[in-house]
């Protein structure tokens, strides 16, 4: 319980909070169809802006996504200066053998964006999507792939699923990591070999509960004649609003704008 | 005697500036001798576990002062040292093994102490037997193949190996049927009976330990609702209607005459000393 995991639901009452699941599935993947259809430098940046605007309506703090971006920053980095030093071009400065180009740096800055953008959309549709919510709009989607003999509504229950147990897989985890740090593993040492051993003392108790847990939750689930059939409950509670249908019409007109301009 | 723990003004807070934020623990105060059994109760989201962590130095507080062993948990290289000295048994330990056999589990602490061997080999033997298991027939089987109660006491013993000065047991009962209970006490009288090791226990039912306990801390929401002698307790009605604590029922006769106008002593903390109360008081009525 040392911070906030990654893209857990927090509960509130904001705009984006009650938008349809579906519309906020939709828009997201308009999100990553005009993010990575397009790669000019100003369109981004106003997407940017916009993903800030929804988060700040959302009522979620700045300061708990800052520190989820922490998680990737490495990812960031590596891959601005991988662009950076990679591309060929119009040398600008010289590093021994690698000369870090104009071009390298413009395409650097834009996947960067792109990352982040995709992050942060993603982040968001998570944080103010409970897991229920989330797997009902997405069955809703994918009903039509049923047509085709592939069994929707299975998929969405292993992503719910995996959704439900996402946070309680991490606090056993921390629970673990205490337990064996309280045996004095070491998780910071500079041995690697020794930091390798702590973490399979973690890893692999953690699958045994999860193999356990598997089993278990399987049996409840036959025992209450779980069959795989669309859970038209909870899809019926779906309710488009007016302003679901707006936001969709305004990402669609982005989204063509993007393609246009891109 | 000296102070093995020193707790002055704590308060903890669980992830503060976020949506989350919760304070776990506030405004703390109190001090265990070395060599007592101190009984920490509270309901759940008490702080009890909070607690835990804050004496085996994996949490620091938020405000205030833990001293534990002499040591300052304020500081991280001092703080990262702490594991050797307080023992720390989480709930459900036997969740947390993973070694192949049962030698290597309960040594996994004793070769993280960087010990030899030979004091790792004699460390896992006495502290399998400290938790009444054979150690000659155990240590090469699989522990994936034992009971649940008998995992729990090869956990238990792989913190014991560490002869840790503090032992924290969180929960040590949970789910354990009456004989693993039974076993379970025992474990903690014998280590009682050496004298200088202290020892702590987390439960929500005080039934299991009040025999045993010589101070009892009782948190609710957080705050330490009341902290004292066992005997300081049992005085103390109001507390203990308040949390439905049921006493054992050896207790609850005494306390029944009581109401009832018999003169009984207060210092009756187990069984024994319950019947040679009860004897008396009979004794006494025969005489009018």
């Amino acid at each position: 319980m040392n911070d906030i995991k990654l893209g857990q639901y927090v509960h509130g009452y904001s705009l984006i909070h009650l938008l349809d699941p579906r519309t906020k599935i939709i828009c997201c993947t308009f999100i990553v169809i005009s993010i990575l259809s397009n790669h000019n430098f100003w369109y981004l940046l106003a997407y940017l802006g916009l993903i800030l605007a929804a988060i700040k309506y959302s009522g979620i703090p700045y300061k708990s996504i800052w520190r989820s971006m922490r998680g990737i920053r490495y990812l960031l980095l590596i891959t601005f200066l991988f662009q950076a030093v990679l591309t060929p071009g119009e040398g600008l400065i010289q590093l021994g053998a690698l000369s870090v180009t104009r071009e390298g740096l413009s395409i650097g800055l834009i996947n960067l964006l792109r990352l982040v953008i995709l992050f942060l959309g993603s982040i968001l549709l998570l944080m103010t999507t409970t897991p229920m919510k989330l797997s009902a709009g997405l069955e809703y989607l994918l009903l039509p792939l049923n047509k085709i003999k592939i069994p929707v509504q299975h998929f969405t229950t292993i992503i719910s699923i995996s959704f439900r147990f996402i946070p309680t897989l991490v606090e056993e985890s921390i629970i673990i990591k205490d337990a064996q740090r309280s045996r004095g593993a070491s998780f910071d040492s500079p041995k690697i070999f020794s930091n390798i051993k702590s973490y399979l003392a973690i890893l692999i108790p953690l699958l045994a509960s999860s193999m356990l847990r598997a089993e278990e939750l399987a049996e409840a689930m036959d025992s209450r004649c779980y069959g795989g059939n669309p859970n038209q409950y909870r899809m019926q509670s779906l309710k488009y609003r007016r302003v679901d249908i707006y936001l969709i019409i305004f990402m669609t007109m982005v989204l063509f704008m993007g393609l246009f301009l891109g | 005697m000296s102070n093995i723990i020193d707790i002055k003004d704590l308060s903890y807070v669980y992830l503060p500036g976020t949506p989350y934020e919760q304070q776990a623990l506030k405004d703390i105060n109190m001090v265990l001798n070395q060599g007592e059994l101190l009984g920490l109760f509270g309901g759940n989201g008490s702080g009890k576990s909070t607690l835990a962590k804050l004496l085996n130095g994996l949490l620091y507080p938020s405000r205030g002062k833990v001293r534990v062993c002499g040591i300052d948990t304020s500081i991280k290289e001092l703080r990262n040292e702490l594991w050797k000295k307080v023992g720390l048994v989480f709930q459900y330990p036997e969740q947390q093994i993973f070694e192949a056999n049962i030698y290597d589990e309960v040594a996994y602490g004793p070769r993280n102490l960087g010990l030899k061997e030979a004091e790792v080999k004699s460390r896992v033997y006495q502290a399998l037997e400290k938790v009444g298991l054979l150690p000659e027939t155990l240590v090469n089987l699989s522990p994936v193949k034992l009971s649940g109660g008998v995992r729990r006491r090869i956990a238990i013993a792989g913190v014991l190996a560490l002869e840790p000065e503090i032992l924290i047991l969180d929960e040590p009962m949970a789910g354990l049927d009456p004989l693993g209970q039974e076993l379970m006490l025992d474990i903690i009288k014998k280590r009682q009976e050496m004298g200088t090791q202290s020892t702590i226990i987390i439960s929500h039912n005080l039934k299991d330990i009040i025999a045993l306990a010589d101070k009892i801390a009782i948190l609710e929401k957080g705050s330490l609702l009341f902290y004292g002698e066992v005997a300081e307790l049992l005085e103390n009605i109001d507390i203990l209607s308040r949390f439905h604590l049921e006493l054992p029922d050896y207790l609850q006769v005494v306390y029944a005459l009581k109401a009832r106008g018999k003169r009984t002593n207060r210092d009756i903390s187990n069984l024994d000393e319950a019947g040679l109360e009860l004897i008396q008081i009979i004794s006494s009525q025969k005489g009018n």
